[in-house]
């Protein structure tokens, strides 16, 4: 018989990654996604000329490399 | 769904009856879950027709299955069993998707608001239609005209009205309409690809499609598109980083689709489509 347990087996793990970006020297900072975070809002102070970052993305990647 | 044994104008009547159905799920969700937040209610909105989605899977699959053995069919429980991996893929999706909805994380069908959103950022707002925002920034000369969903709330928004109301009401010319939005792969085909073409790139029932180009070919507007490609899990989950990394690379194509299909001083529609959860403008 067709499994239709291969289908569900085969689902990886993805984390997601907020990135915020400097507008003034370009700089980005990837960090764990947290909840309330969403694409132009806010970051923090940028590390390297402490202007405001804003979040540039949010994207899932994969914990594990795909066997 | 209206009567469609006379064609004419039912476009305008399927749009009637979704807009009022749309308008009275928000308003029933908002009531039920009791919260002033916008986000937290269109989320529960989407996550509601994702359980109406898995429930009439539910719904049909049982149908067959118990027809198939009160009538003794063998054929119709094979056809079923043959299908149940492809229906198990999309109930998947769907489950799937229950979590990014919650968390309020951005969708790979997302792209299109996200790319709509970076002309947007700084930008004046202002309504021009349901949950639909237009932002003026300007490019090499030319006066871009940025039209996405409201974020960052889970909505898609009526691109169609809004365009229209841009080109009709505000009485701005384009020389060009770009559309940028999420497309099915394949299977075979990368996630994160990127295809160009032409035509209104806009999926659903085909109410915005149908306004879009109605207005586009009253007033002899190309419509170009722009694509990003990804699965249906894909679309409907938090969005992959192929897809977040194509930003960049539909930011280039779209600059050069507008230095190559427009003049200086043209003005140019850019319409962002998609559902728009976590990404703000
Ligand atoms: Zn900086």
């Amino acid at each position: 018989m067709i499994g239709s347990k291969s289908v569900v087996e085969k689902k990886q793990k993805y984390t997601v990654f907020t990135i915020e970006e400097c507008p003034v020297c370009g700089q980005k900072t990837k960090r764990e996604f947290q909840t309330g975070d969403y694409i132009t809002k806010d970051g923090a102070k940028c590390t390297k000329c402490g202007n405001q970052t804003r979040i540039s993305l949010i994207y899932a990647e994969t914990t594990k490399p795909p066997k | 769904m209206p009567v469609d044994i006379d064609p004419n104008g039912i476009v305008g009547k399927i749009d009637h009856v979704v807009t009022t159905r749309d308008d009275r799920v928000r308003q029933e969700v908002g009531t039920i879950v009791g919260d002033k937040n916008p986000v937290t209610v269109s989320v529960s909105e989407n996550l509601l027709e994702a359980a109406t989605a898995l429930n009439t899977i539910h719904k049909i699959v049982r149908h067959f299955y118990l027809l198939g053995k009160k009538t003794n069919s063998y054929f119709m429980l094979v056809q079923l069993q043959m299908l149940m991996p492809m229906i198990i893929q999309e109930a998947d999706a769907l489950v799937s998707a229950v979590d990014t909805f919650k968390l309020a994380q951005p969708l790979g069908d997302g792209i299109g608001a996200v790319i709509a959103s970076r002309f947007m950022v700084g930008r004046e707002k202002q309504t021009i239609a349901r949950d639909t925002v237009l932002a003026v920034n300007e490019y090499k000369g030319r006066k871009l005209y940025v039209v996405k969903a409201e974020g960052p709330m889970a909505y898609v928004g009526q691109p169609g009205v809004g365009i229209r109301h841009v080109i009709e009401e505000m009485g701005v010319k384009p020389s060009a309409i770009i559309m940028i939005d999420a497309a099915l792969k394949l299977e075979g085909e990368k996630t994160g690809e990127i295809a160009e073409g032409v035509g209104a790139a806009i999926g659903g029932i085909g109410v915005e499609k149908y306004q879009i180009e109605e207005v586009a070919a009253k007033h002899k507007i190309p419509i170009y598109a722009v694509l990003v490609k990804q699965s249906i899990l894909e679309a409907i989950t938090a969005m992959r980083k192929e897809i977040a990394e194509a930003s960049d690379k539909v930011m280039t194509l779209l600059n050069r689709v507008i230095e190559e299909k427009t003049k200086e001083g043209d003005n140019v529609l850019i319409a962002g489509i998609g559902n728009t959860l976590g990404v703000s403008q």
